[in-house]
Protein backbone atom coordinates (compact mmCIF):
# COMPACT_ATOMS: atom_id res chain seq x y z
CA UNK A 1 0.00 0.00 0.00
CA UNK A 2 1.18 3.57 -1.35
CA UNK A 3 2.22 5.95 1.95
CA UNK A 4 0.22 8.82 0.89
CA UNK A 5 -2.76 6.18 1.56
CA UNK A 6 -2.04 4.98 5.40
CA UNK A 7 -4.17 6.86 7.74
CA UNK A 8 -1.44 8.34 10.24
CA UNK A 9 -2.70 11.59 10.65
CA UNK A 10 -6.06 10.52 11.62
CA UNK A 11 -5.02 7.83 14.12
CA UNK A 12 -4.45 10.38 16.97
CA UNK A 13 -7.92 11.61 16.86
CA UNK A 14 -9.38 7.99 16.13
CA UNK A 15 -7.25 6.58 19.60
CA UNK A 16 -9.39 9.33 21.19
CA UNK A 17 -12.69 8.64 19.60
CA UNK A 18 -13.44 12.39 18.22
CA UNK A 19 -13.30 11.70 14.54
CA UNK A 20 -17.28 12.41 12.63
CA UNK A 21 -18.54 9.17 11.05
CA UNK A 22 -17.08 9.31 7.68
CA UNK A 23 -13.56 9.54 9.24
CA UNK A 24 -14.03 6.95 11.45
CA UNK A 25 -14.99 4.72 8.32
CA UNK A 26 -11.71 5.71 6.57
CA UNK A 27 -9.69 5.00 9.40
CA UNK A 28 -11.78 2.08 10.20
CA UNK A 29 -11.32 0.25 6.78
CA UNK A 30 -8.00 1.28 6.22
CA UNK A 31 -6.88 -0.67 9.54
CA UNK A 32 -8.19 -3.86 8.46
CA UNK A 33 -5.46 -3.71 5.97
CA UNK A 34 -2.43 -2.17 7.14
CA UNK A 35 -0.88 -4.02 9.72
CA UNK A 36 1.89 -0.63 10.55
CA UNK A 37 -1.19 1.68 10.70
CA UNK A 38 -2.88 -0.96 13.81
CA UNK A 39 1.09 -0.83 15.52
CA UNK A 40 0.75 2.75 15.70
CA UNK A 41 -3.22 2.77 16.77
CA UNK A 42 -1.92 0.37 19.42
CA UNK A 43 0.75 3.37 20.83
CA UNK A 44 -1.84 6.29 20.77
CA UNK A 45 -4.83 3.88 22.60
CA UNK A 46 -1.85 3.42 25.02
CA UNK A 47 -1.25 7.33 25.41
CA UNK A 48 -4.79 7.76 25.72
CA UNK A 49 -5.06 5.23 28.76
CA UNK A 50 -2.30 6.78 30.50
CA UNK A 51 -3.90 10.18 30.45
CA UNK A 52 -6.16 9.45 33.27
CA UNK A 53 -3.20 9.22 35.70
CA UNK A 54 -1.91 12.97 34.67
CA UNK A 55 -5.55 14.62 36.23
CA UNK A 56 -6.25 16.52 39.17
CA UNK A 57 -8.09 13.97 41.27
CA UNK A 58 -10.93 15.62 43.85
CA UNK A 59 -12.47 13.85 46.39
CA UNK A 60 -16.15 12.49 45.68
CA UNK A 61 -18.86 13.67 48.24
CA UNK A 62 -18.83 11.30 51.57
CA UNK A 63 -22.22 10.15 50.99
CA UNK A 64 -21.94 8.88 47.85
CA UNK A 65 -19.91 5.44 48.68
CA UNK A 66 -23.00 4.22 50.94
CA UNK A 67 -25.71 5.15 48.12
CA UNK A 68 -23.78 3.18 45.86
CA UNK A 69 -23.55 0.07 47.80
CA UNK A 70 -27.03 0.08 49.03
CA UNK A 71 -28.22 0.43 45.46
CA UNK A 72 -25.81 -2.08 44.28
CA UNK A 73 -27.55 -4.19 47.40
CA UNK A 74 -30.96 -3.90 45.87
CA UNK A 75 -29.94 -4.71 41.92
CA UNK A 76 -30.23 -8.15 41.42
CA UNK A 77 -27.45 -9.46 39.55
CA UNK A 78 -27.91 -12.19 36.92
CA UNK A 79 -24.74 -14.23 38.48
CA UNK A 80 -26.34 -14.57 41.67
CA UNK A 81 -29.71 -15.78 43.17
CA UNK A 82 -28.90 -13.79 46.63
CA UNK A 83 -27.44 -10.30 46.12
CA UNK A 84 -28.73 -8.51 48.66
CA UNK A 85 -26.35 -10.18 51.12
CA UNK A 86 -22.57 -10.00 50.91
CA UNK A 87 -20.50 -12.71 50.32
CA UNK A 88 -19.29 -12.45 54.43
CA UNK A 89 -22.89 -12.91 55.15
CA UNK A 90 -23.64 -15.24 52.23
CA UNK A 91 -20.22 -17.69 54.01
CA UNK A 92 -21.92 -16.82 57.38
CA UNK A 93 -25.34 -18.20 55.85
CA UNK A 94 -23.82 -21.22 54.43
CA UNK A 95 -21.98 -21.96 57.34
CA UNK A 96 -23.78 -21.44 60.24
CA UNK A 97 -25.61 -25.14 60.26
CA UNK A 98 -22.54 -26.75 60.18
CA UNK A 99 -19.84 -27.38 63.13
CA UNK A 100 -17.21 -25.44 63.29
CA UNK A 101 -18.69 -22.94 62.34
CA UNK A 102 -15.54 -20.51 63.16
CA UNK A 103 -13.18 -22.95 61.96
CA UNK A 104 -14.66 -22.50 58.49
CA UNK A 105 -14.98 -18.99 59.10
CA UNK A 106 -10.93 -18.98 60.38
CA UNK A 107 -10.10 -20.99 56.79
CA UNK A 108 -11.57 -18.08 54.59
CA UNK A 109 -9.45 -15.83 56.84
CA UNK A 110 -6.32 -18.07 56.20
CA UNK A 111 -6.97 -18.17 52.96
CA UNK A 112 -7.58 -14.09 52.67
CA UNK A 113 -5.19 -12.62 55.27
CA UNK A 114 -2.53 -14.87 55.20
CA UNK A 115 -3.13 -16.32 58.64
CA UNK A 116 -1.95 -19.66 59.65
CA UNK A 117 -2.77 -19.79 63.00
CA UNK A 118 -6.57 -21.22 62.82
CA UNK A 119 -6.51 -24.79 62.09
CA UNK A 120 -10.70 -25.89 62.91
CA UNK A 121 -11.57 -25.54 59.48
CA UNK A 122 -9.90 -28.75 58.40
CA UNK A 123 -12.76 -30.60 60.08
CA UNK A 124 -14.86 -29.21 57.83
CA UNK A 125 -14.31 -30.81 54.17
CA UNK A 126 -17.31 -31.46 52.47
CA UNK A 127 -20.10 -28.49 51.23
CA UNK A 128 -23.59 -28.98 50.05
CA UNK A 129 -24.15 -28.35 46.18
CA UNK A 130 -26.95 -25.71 47.02
CA UNK A 131 -27.29 -23.96 43.59
CA UNK A 132 -29.04 -20.86 45.31
CA UNK A 133 -26.47 -20.25 47.35
CA UNK A 134 -22.36 -19.13 46.88
CA UNK A 135 -20.61 -22.65 47.40
CA UNK A 136 -16.96 -22.91 48.53
CA UNK A 137 -14.55 -25.83 49.10
CA UNK A 138 -12.05 -26.45 51.00
CA UNK A 139 -9.01 -27.47 49.46
CA UNK A 140 -6.21 -29.64 51.97
CA UNK A 141 -2.56 -29.39 51.31
CA UNK A 142 -0.08 -32.69 51.04
CA UNK A 143 3.34 -33.75 52.53
CA UNK A 144 4.21 -31.87 48.89
CA UNK A 145 3.76 -28.35 50.51
CA UNK A 146 2.44 -28.53 54.11
CA UNK A 147 0.77 -25.80 55.41
CA UNK A 148 -0.45 -24.15 51.35
CA UNK A 149 -4.14 -23.55 52.08
CA UNK A 150 -6.82 -22.95 49.47
CA UNK A 151 -10.39 -22.46 48.64
CA UNK A 152 -12.70 -22.43 45.40
CA UNK A 153 -15.73 -20.01 45.41
CA UNK A 154 -18.15 -21.35 43.14
CA UNK A 155 -20.92 -19.06 41.78
CA UNK A 156 -24.28 -19.29 42.63
CA UNK A 157 -25.70 -21.08 40.09
CA UNK A 158 -22.40 -23.43 39.47
CA UNK A 159 -21.02 -22.22 36.09
CA UNK A 160 -17.78 -20.44 37.28
CA UNK A 161 -15.76 -19.69 40.47
CA UNK A 162 -12.34 -18.36 42.06
CA UNK A 163 -9.60 -20.23 43.01
CA UNK A 164 -8.04 -18.65 46.06
CA UNK A 165 -4.76 -19.94 47.51
CA UNK A 166 -2.21 -19.19 50.40
CA UNK A 167 0.94 -20.46 51.45
CA UNK A 168 2.23 -22.12 48.33
CA UNK A 169 6.55 -21.29 47.14
CA UNK A 170 6.81 -18.98 44.38
CA UNK A 171 8.33 -21.31 41.13
CA UNK A 172 10.96 -20.55 39.30
CA UNK A 173 10.21 -18.90 36.40
CA UNK A 174 9.32 -21.71 33.80
CA UNK A 175 6.86 -23.16 36.35
CA UNK A 176 3.31 -22.85 36.94
CA UNK A 177 0.88 -23.97 39.02
CA UNK A 178 -2.68 -25.68 37.37
CA UNK A 179 -5.80 -26.53 37.84
CA UNK A 180 -7.65 -29.57 37.76
CA UNK A 181 -11.07 -30.00 37.55
CA UNK A 182 -12.00 -34.26 38.29
CA UNK A 183 -14.68 -35.64 36.59
CA UNK A 184 -14.82 -39.55 36.39
CA UNK A 185 -11.01 -39.91 36.69
CA UNK A 186 -10.56 -37.50 34.05
CA UNK A 187 -8.71 -34.67 34.63
CA UNK A 188 -9.06 -31.24 32.49
CA UNK A 189 -7.34 -27.64 33.51
CA UNK A 190 -9.16 -25.45 34.90
CA UNK A 191 -6.02 -23.08 34.08
CA UNK A 192 -2.71 -22.12 35.47
CA UNK A 193 -1.56 -19.06 38.00
CA UNK A 194 1.63 -17.78 40.00
CA UNK A 195 1.44 -16.65 43.21
CA UNK A 196 3.39 -14.19 44.89
CA UNK A 197 6.05 -13.30 47.35
CA UNK A 198 3.47 -13.78 50.26
CA UNK A 199 2.44 -17.25 48.28
CA UNK A 200 -0.93 -15.79 47.60
CA UNK A 201 -2.63 -16.44 44.34
CA UNK A 202 -5.79 -16.55 42.37
CA UNK A 203 -7.20 -17.72 39.41
CA UNK A 204 -10.93 -17.23 37.86
CA UNK A 205 -11.96 -20.85 36.73
CA UNK A 206 -14.13 -20.81 33.54
CA UNK A 207 -14.51 -24.46 32.39
CA UNK A 208 -16.43 -25.68 29.76
CA UNK A 209 -18.85 -27.69 31.82
CA UNK A 210 -20.49 -26.29 34.83
CA UNK A 211 -17.97 -26.06 37.35
CA UNK A 212 -20.29 -27.54 39.95
CA UNK A 213 -20.79 -30.82 37.46
CA UNK A 214 -16.85 -31.59 38.71
CA UNK A 215 -16.34 -34.06 41.23
CA UNK A 216 -13.13 -33.06 42.79
CA UNK A 217 -10.15 -30.60 41.95
CA UNK A 218 -6.47 -30.53 42.20
CA UNK A 219 -3.27 -28.59 41.95
CA UNK A 220 -0.18 -29.67 40.64
CA UNK A 221 3.50 -27.85 39.40
CA UNK A 222 3.57 -27.62 35.81
CA UNK A 223 5.42 -26.35 33.14
CA UNK A 224 4.96 -22.63 32.54
CA UNK A 225 1.63 -22.36 30.27
CA UNK A 226 0.47 -25.62 31.86
CA UNK A 227 0.55 -29.32 30.25
CA UNK A 228 -2.59 -31.12 28.36
CA UNK A 229 -2.15 -33.41 31.57
CA UNK A 230 -1.07 -33.70 35.02
CA UNK A 231 2.83 -34.03 35.19
CA UNK A 232 3.37 -32.95 39.19
CA UNK A 233 2.14 -34.28 42.12
CA UNK A 234 -0.74 -32.55 44.11
CA UNK A 235 0.28 -30.16 46.27
CA UNK A 236 -3.47 -28.79 47.14
CA UNK A 237 -7.02 -31.00 46.34
CA UNK A 238 -10.49 -30.78 47.34
CA UNK A 239 -13.97 -32.88 46.60
CA UNK A 240 -16.69 -31.16 45.59
CA UNK B 1 -11.53 -12.95 66.28
CA UNK B 2 -15.02 -11.54 65.45
CA UNK B 3 -16.24 -11.57 61.33
CA UNK B 4 -16.46 -7.89 61.39
CA UNK B 5 -13.04 -7.53 62.89
CA UNK B 6 -12.12 -9.71 60.31
CA UNK B 7 -13.35 -7.97 57.55
CA UNK B 8 -11.68 -4.91 58.79
CA UNK B 9 -8.49 -6.63 58.97
CA UNK B 10 -8.86 -8.10 55.20
CA UNK B 11 -9.73 -4.22 54.32
CA UNK B 12 -6.81 -2.88 55.88
CA UNK B 13 -4.65 -5.33 54.57
CA UNK B 14 -5.75 -4.50 50.83
CA UNK B 15 -4.71 -7.87 50.68
CA UNK B 16 -6.91 -8.53 47.30
CA UNK B 17 -5.69 -7.14 43.92
CA UNK B 18 -8.24 -5.43 41.20
CA UNK B 19 -8.62 -8.80 39.63
CA UNK B 20 -9.38 -10.84 42.18
CA UNK B 21 -11.67 -7.77 43.67
CA UNK B 22 -13.91 -7.55 40.09
CA UNK B 23 -14.21 -11.75 40.40
CA UNK B 24 -15.88 -11.57 43.67
CA UNK B 25 -17.82 -8.83 42.16
CA UNK B 26 -19.06 -10.77 39.48
CA UNK B 27 -20.00 -13.27 42.52
CA UNK B 28 -21.63 -10.32 44.46
CA UNK B 29 -20.06 -9.87 47.03
CA UNK B 30 -20.34 -6.17 47.78
CA UNK B 31 -17.68 -6.12 49.92
CA UNK B 32 -15.54 -6.36 47.06
CA UNK B 33 -17.42 -3.56 45.36
CA UNK B 34 -16.48 -1.08 48.26
CA UNK B 35 -13.29 -2.02 48.21
CA UNK B 36 -12.95 -1.15 44.67
CA UNK B 37 -15.28 2.03 45.32
CA UNK B 38 -12.54 3.15 48.08
CA UNK B 39 -9.50 2.34 45.15
CA UNK B 40 -11.08 4.07 41.91
CA UNK B 41 -14.23 6.24 43.66
CA UNK B 42 -11.84 9.53 42.91
CA UNK B 43 -10.20 8.74 39.67
CA UNK B 44 -14.08 8.74 38.74
CA UNK B 45 -15.79 10.91 40.50
CA UNK B 46 -12.52 13.43 38.96
CA UNK B 47 -13.02 12.54 35.45
CA UNK B 48 -16.80 12.99 35.38
CA UNK B 49 -16.38 16.15 37.22
CA UNK B 50 -13.67 17.33 34.36
CA UNK B 51 -16.12 16.36 31.65
CA UNK B 52 -19.53 17.63 32.84
CA UNK B 53 -18.16 20.49 34.93
CA UNK B 54 -21.46 19.81 37.16
CA UNK B 55 -20.84 18.37 40.78
CA UNK B 56 -24.56 16.50 40.81
CA UNK B 57 -24.03 15.13 37.08
CA UNK B 58 -20.45 13.70 38.26
CA UNK B 59 -21.94 12.11 41.24
CA UNK B 60 -24.51 10.53 39.01
CA UNK B 61 -22.29 9.20 36.65
CA UNK B 62 -20.32 7.86 39.70
CA UNK B 63 -23.00 6.34 40.54
CA UNK B 64 -24.02 4.73 37.32
CA UNK B 65 -19.80 3.95 36.72
CA UNK B 66 -20.00 1.52 40.19
CA UNK B 67 -23.34 0.00 39.40
CA UNK B 68 -22.13 -0.94 35.66
CA UNK B 69 -19.25 -2.60 37.14
CA UNK B 70 -21.27 -3.99 39.43
CA UNK B 71 -23.67 -5.44 37.10
CA UNK B 72 -20.90 -5.79 34.30
CA UNK B 73 -17.69 -7.56 36.29
CA UNK B 74 -17.44 -10.42 34.38
CA UNK B 75 -17.36 -8.67 30.93
CA UNK B 76 -13.88 -7.78 32.06
CA UNK B 77 -11.03 -9.62 30.56
CA UNK B 78 -7.56 -9.30 31.75
CA UNK B 79 -6.01 -9.33 28.54
CA UNK B 80 -8.09 -5.83 28.09
CA UNK B 81 -5.99 -4.33 30.09
CA UNK B 82 -5.52 -2.81 33.42
CA UNK B 83 -8.69 -2.37 35.82
CA UNK B 84 -7.95 0.89 36.39
CA UNK B 85 -7.81 1.06 32.42
CA UNK B 86 -11.22 -0.56 32.16
CA UNK B 87 -13.15 1.96 34.79
CA UNK B 88 -11.05 5.14 33.30
CA UNK B 89 -12.51 3.71 29.61
CA UNK B 90 -16.18 3.00 31.09
CA UNK B 91 -16.64 6.77 32.86
CA UNK B 92 -14.97 8.34 29.81
CA UNK B 93 -17.46 7.15 28.10
CA UNK B 94 -20.57 7.55 30.51
CA UNK B 95 -19.68 11.07 30.71
CA UNK B 96 -19.19 11.96 26.91
CA UNK B 97 -22.98 9.99 26.83
CA UNK B 98 -24.05 11.98 29.04
CA UNK B 99 -22.87 15.42 27.90
CA UNK B 100 -24.22 14.33 24.33
CA UNK B 101 -27.38 13.35 25.58
CA UNK B 102 -28.25 16.69 27.92
CA UNK B 103 -26.49 18.63 25.15
CA UNK B 104 -24.64 20.45 27.27
CA UNK B 105 -21.48 22.01 26.26
CA UNK B 106 -18.81 22.65 29.10
CA UNK B 107 -16.12 24.46 27.18
CA UNK B 108 -13.33 23.00 29.39
CA UNK B 109 -12.02 25.87 31.57
CA UNK B 110 -11.35 23.78 34.77
CA UNK B 111 -8.24 23.83 36.05
CA UNK B 112 -8.39 19.06 35.02
CA UNK B 113 -4.69 18.44 34.93
CA UNK B 114 -2.28 17.86 37.84
CA UNK B 115 -0.28 20.37 38.82
CA UNK B 116 3.49 18.90 39.33
CA UNK B 117 3.44 19.75 42.98
CA UNK B 118 0.31 17.80 43.44
CA UNK B 119 0.13 14.70 45.24
CA UNK B 120 0.77 11.57 42.76
CA UNK B 121 -1.85 9.52 41.98
CA UNK B 122 -3.21 7.51 44.13
CA UNK B 123 -1.93 3.21 44.83
CA UNK B 124 -3.91 1.33 42.69
CA UNK B 125 -3.53 -2.24 42.83
CA UNK B 126 -1.60 -2.70 46.32
CA UNK B 127 -0.90 -6.03 46.18
CA UNK B 128 2.03 -5.50 43.83
CA UNK B 129 4.08 -2.81 44.85
CA UNK B 130 6.75 -2.91 42.03
CA UNK B 131 3.93 -1.50 39.57
CA UNK B 132 2.51 1.07 42.13
CA UNK B 133 6.02 2.53 41.95
CA UNK B 134 6.14 1.85 38.05
CA UNK B 135 2.54 3.69 37.88
CA UNK B 136 4.09 6.60 40.24
CA UNK B 137 6.81 7.04 38.03
CA UNK B 138 4.20 6.87 34.30
CA UNK B 139 1.84 9.40 36.14
CA UNK B 140 5.07 11.54 36.65
CA UNK B 141 5.86 11.29 33.09
CA UNK B 142 2.63 12.08 31.64
CA UNK B 143 1.82 14.86 33.86
CA UNK B 144 4.61 16.48 33.53
CA UNK B 145 4.36 15.92 29.32
CA UNK B 146 0.99 17.61 29.45
CA UNK B 147 2.07 20.59 31.27
CA UNK B 148 5.17 20.85 28.91
CA UNK B 149 2.98 21.23 26.13
CA UNK B 150 2.02 24.55 24.57
CA UNK B 151 -1.29 25.75 25.85
CA UNK B 152 -3.37 25.93 22.82
CA UNK B 153 -2.45 21.95 22.32
CA UNK B 154 -3.72 21.13 25.80
CA UNK B 155 -6.51 23.46 25.65
CA UNK B 156 -7.76 21.62 22.36
CA UNK B 157 -6.33 18.03 23.58
CA UNK B 158 -8.44 18.70 26.82
CA UNK B 159 -12.02 19.24 24.97
CA UNK B 160 -10.86 16.05 23.30
CA UNK B 161 -10.20 14.23 25.67
CA UNK B 162 -12.59 14.82 28.32
CA UNK B 163 -15.27 16.47 26.40
CA UNK B 164 -15.09 14.09 23.56
CA UNK B 165 -15.84 17.15 21.42
CA UNK B 166 -14.91 16.31 17.26
CA UNK B 167 -12.59 18.51 15.30
CA UNK B 168 -15.07 20.61 13.81
CA UNK B 169 -16.69 21.08 17.25
CA UNK B 170 -13.79 22.08 19.00
CA UNK B 171 -12.79 24.89 16.16
CA UNK B 172 -16.40 26.57 16.86
CA UNK B 173 -15.44 26.83 20.54
CA UNK B 174 -12.31 27.91 20.25
CA UNK B 175 -13.18 30.01 17.42
CA UNK B 176 -9.98 28.53 15.51
CA UNK B 177 -9.57 27.23 11.76
CA UNK B 178 -10.70 23.59 11.60
CA UNK B 179 -6.91 22.54 10.55
CA UNK B 180 -5.70 24.66 13.13
CA UNK B 181 -7.62 22.39 15.68
CA UNK B 182 -6.53 19.38 13.88
CA UNK B 183 -3.18 20.03 14.14
CA UNK B 184 -3.12 20.96 17.38
CA UNK B 185 -4.20 17.98 18.39
CA UNK B 186 -2.13 15.31 16.19
CA UNK B 187 0.73 17.33 17.71
CA UNK B 188 -0.03 16.94 21.50
CA UNK B 189 -0.40 13.44 20.61
CA UNK B 190 2.61 12.91 19.11
CA UNK B 191 4.24 14.94 21.74
CA UNK B 192 2.53 12.65 24.27
CA UNK B 193 3.34 9.47 22.48
CA UNK B 194 6.83 10.20 22.16
CA UNK B 195 7.34 11.29 25.80
CA UNK B 196 5.73 8.05 27.26
CA UNK B 197 7.94 6.67 24.35
CA UNK B 198 4.96 4.38 22.69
Amino acid sequence: MAVEEHVSELLPAYALDILDESEARTVSSHLAGCSGCRAELRAYRQVVEEMPLAIAQVDPPAELRGKILQQAASLKKPAAAQPSKNWWQELKTRLLPAAPVWGMVSLVLIVLLGASNLFLWQRLNQVETDHNRLATVPLMDTDLIPGATGMLVISADGEHGTLVVDGLPVLDPSQQYQLWLIKDGQRTSGGVFSVDEEGYGSLWISSVEPLASYQGVGITIEPSGGSPAPTGERVLGGEL
Amino acid sequence: MSLDTALGQLVDDRKLNDETLLRLIAQAQQSALGELYDRYSRLVYSMALNSVDDPALAEEITQDVFLRIWNKATTYQVEQGKVMTWIASITRYRSIDMLRRLKVRPEGNRAVWAEEDDELFESIDPIDIEEEVQLNQRSDTIRKAIAELPKDQRQALTLAFFNGYTHAEIAQILNEPLGTVKTRIRLAMQKLRHTLRY
